[in-house]
């Protein structure tokens, strides 16, 4: 016994020509975990943070010859009000910290992030007193694109990344993938012991894997101190 | 180059920058006649005691050292005196040779009308970084006293606008371009990102610059009245 003998009318189009001929369902079956990743991966809206060169590259990607909007990036929203895809091109100093955050904060859920260039990612070559080592300790990221500056290509692979793991993703598991705790917005995203690790030699940029893999636990030292 | 010297230089970038001792390391530069440069030449015959040094840095570049009291009737005569007529300040920095050494601020005058170029320097004691402001005889210089101010800590007398320039309003670290600064700062990364995290970004600028950002086809000025907004030129 199959479908169409259970629905009324058979489940058969009166109309004809349906969606696969004449006599065919008008309907399909699927998953709404898919309906929802299809839709939301397709239309993704990026915010763009531009401060620096990767900025440049950035609007490279979006102008006619790379054309960002064949991956359904159609429109650079520049409300992150309206936002679903946050790229970060640039250096982040200090001082733009907390405007960074701000926007993040501001974007609505569901919501991804993308840290583009060396900059953003691990302070690049600045690693000096002014300057944010990695936007992973301001805010969480999805996707990091290698680069000074990468190239369209690149940033567009970094986004065709999020795409697939908007693909993978089910609302069974929301929290698990983006719920952040309101008692941490505004605050770093890093931990204490993780932003401690920065000041070692070459900052964030050899960090980063153990930072990524190891579990870090509460020995979180008061960050009080100087350093000598 | 032998491999020893390349491990010296190694050492050397993890030494940081040696320290000389010298005391003339400020007055780099090579001895000339003042007579050379007419400024230079009318400097000394109507300053006489407030010109200190005179040197000659890459060839052509006249360096005059005055006296800081001095610094704003020297300023005034250079832009004012129709022999001098050095109306356009190109840029207003300061050098810190670090051990202790005073910190000099540094003014690079340009005359368009006698396309003639002149630096003045005041060379200012650590314990007293407090130097009259330039903004009354050229307003470019407002900013760049500002600059002055958040990288190197020097006071500038009387000037309009007082307040960091780049560095967020409440940064307690010291001043970044001063030789005995660290790199990284003086705050461990953690403390350094909670600071940043927890400053009110509107207390960076005052209400004029914060009305500069507003949507002019949105919301309503301040005061709401035309009259308003030519007094705001005005001042």
């Amino acid at each position: 016994m199959g479908l169409r003998d259970v629905l009324p009318g058979g489940g058969t189009s009166s109309v004809t020509g349906g969606m696969f001929g004449d006599g065919s369902p008008a309907f399909l079956t699927s998953k709404i975990d898919w309906i929802i990743n299809w839709s939301r991966r397709n239309s993704l809206w990026p915010m763009p943070f531009g401060t620096a060169c990767c900025a440049i590259e950035m609007m490279a990607s979006a102008a006619s010859n790379y054309d960002l909007a064949r991956f359904g990036m159609e429109r650079m929203s520049f409300s992150p009000r309206q936002a679903d895809v946050l790229i970060c091109a640039g250096r982040v100093p200090y001082k733009l910290a907390p405007v960074l955050r701000r926007i993040w904060d501001q974007m609505p859920q569901p919501k991804w992030c993308v840290s583009m260039g060396a900059c953003a990612s691990s302070g690049g070559v600045f690693d000096v007193y002014s300057m944010v080592q990695g936007i992973d300790t301001i805010i969480p990221v999805d996707v990091y694109v290698p680069g000074c500056p990468p190239r369209p290509e690149g940033l567009i692979y970094g986004l065709m990344m999020i795409q697939e793991k908007i693909r993978e993703e089910s609302l069974a598991r929301h929290f698990e993938h983006r719920a952040e705790d309101p008692n941490t917005v505004a605050r770093p995203h890093a931990n204490d012991a993780q932003v401690r690790g920065l000041s070692g030699p070459f900052g964030n940029s050899t960090q980063q894997e153990e930072l990524s893999t190891k579990e870090l636990g509460a020995d979180i030292a008061s960050s009080e101190d100087l350093i000598p | 180059m032998t491999l020893d010297e390349i491990k010296s230089g190694f050492d050397a970038i993890d030494e940081g920058p040696h320290l000389s001792e010298s005391s003339t390391i400020s007055l780099a530069g090579e001895i000339s006649d003042p007579a050379s440069h007419p400024s230079v030449a009318a400097l000394l015959g109507r300053f006489g005691d407030a010109i200190l040094h005179h040197r000659v840095s890459s060839g052509t570049q006249h360096v005059v050292w005055i006296d800081p009291s001095c610094n704003l009737e020297i300023l005034r005569w250079l832009r004012d005196d129709p022999d001098q007529r050095y109306d356009m300040i190109s840029d207003l920095t300061a050098v810190d040779y670090g051990a202790g050494r005073p910190i000099n601020v540094v003014y690079q005058l340009f005359s368009t009308v006698y396309k003639r170029a002149l630096r003045l320097r005041c060379e200012l004691p650590l314990d007293g970084l407090e130097i009259d402001s330039i903004v009354e005889l050229w307003s470019a210089a407002n900013w760049l006293e500002r600059e002055v101010y958040d990288l190197f800590g020097v006071t500038f007398r009387k000037h309009p606008d007082l307040r960091r320039i780049l560095m967020p309003h409440d940064y307690e670290e010291g001043y970044p371009l001063r030789k005995d600064f660290p790199l990284r700062g003086r705050f461990s990364r953690a403390e350094q990102t909670r600071r940043a995290l927890n400053q009110a970004v509107e207390h960076s600028y005052i209400a004029e610059e914060m009305e500069l950002g507003r949507d002019p086809q949105q919301a309503t000025p301040v005061n709401g009245t035309q009259e308003g907004d030519a007094e705001r030129e005005v001042r």
